[in-house]
């Protein structure tokens, strides 16, 4: 264990001098270094805490990050639960078009709401394929 | 037999183990996260179709509901847009749904979102607090298709995008 320890260690450091020098930042700036990378990893968290993909793109080739902690993050609230959802000025153009359009419903949302008025109404028999598709 | 809805709780712990879903985030929240977030955070209350049909009792789909403000992002002017409601907007999310894959498309997730949309409307309509929205976030552009057929309108052109019903025209057409 102390020995894999010792190891992640290594590579970690290797990594963060790495990094370090790619910034542009000097051998003494271990801090500066941290609170800049706190700085981008928030970043990322932040994206993705709202659902979004973390990708890199050139000419065509799109490349998208893929990590644990993101695939945990979503899995716990990638979806702001009980949150405030901030929208952009594009997002509010289109709500605004939503609350003033008035009474329209589509087929299956007319569908719903008749159902829902109906006393009789009860969940599907399902049938369980045996396989997951 | 007919399946039958009802909040997740300890009790569906053994099932919500066997649940299966193309989405393993929808499988993780469901299995880790509904129960804490219904019972000890109170974040959300998830509900749960369950099948009795067989000798153990299985989960065929669920849903979560939470609350939510709907804020602006940024504080410029919007002067067209000067009959929008004042923000905050409150609303119901629908955080989540999913029907396991092996009972899928036989109307589960139809009925689902029926369940969710009647629970809302009757908490708009005649609860002790008021709200306009449904909102929920379709992961992908199967589920955006599957909830625009529902009056849900999408605010964002990629995925995952947010997408909300008003209700009050729903609740303004029985009164």
């Amino acid at each position: 264990m102390s020995r894999f320890q010792a190891l992640t260690n290594n590579v970690l450091d290797q990594e963060l001098e790495m990094l370090r020098e790619q910034l542009g930042l000097d051998p003494g700036q271990k801090a500066d270094l941290l609170r800049e990378l706190a700085a981008l990893a928030a970043w990322v968290v932040r994206q993705a805490g709202q659902g979004r993909a973390i990708e890199a793109h050139r000419g065509g080739e799109v490349e998208t990050l893929e990590h644990p902690a993101l695939d945990r993050l979503r899995a716990r609230g990638g979806k702001p639960v009980g949150a405030g959802l901030a929208l952009r000025d594009d997002e509010i153009v289109r709500l605004a078009a939503v609350l003033d359009r008035g009474f329209d419903p589509p087929p299956a949302l007319r569908t719903a709401l008749a159902n829902l008025a109906d006393p009789k109404r009860r969940p599907p028999k399902v049938r369980w394929r045996k396989s997951v598709a | 037999m007919a399946l039958r809805i009802e909040p997740f709780g300890r009790q569906h712990r053994a099932p919500a183990a066997e649940f299966h879903n193309q989405h393993p985030s929808l499988v993780e929240y469901l299995k880790r996260y509904a129960l804490r977030h219904a019972e000890k955070d109170l974040l959300a209350r998830t509900y749960v179709a369950l099948d009795e049909s067989s000798a153990a009792l299985r989960i065929a789909g669920y849903f979560s509901l939470a609350t939510v403000s709907v804020e602006r992002a940024s504080v410029t002017q919007l002067p067209k847009l000067d009959r929008l409601p004042r923000f905050p907007l409150p609303g119901i999310l629908l955080a989540r749904l999913a029907v396991d894959s092996r009972v899928q498309g036989q109307g589960l997730g139809r009925y689902l979102v029926e369940e969710a949309l009647g629970i809302t409307l009757q908490l708009a309509g005649a609860g002790p607090v008021g709200f306009r929205l449904l909102v929920t976030d379709a992961m992908d552009g199967d589920a955006a298709g599957f909830y625009d057929r529902f009056g849900l309108v999408r605010l964002g052109d990629a995925c995952p995008c947010r997408m909300v019903l008003d209700l009050r025209p729903l609740l303004s057409t029985g009164r």
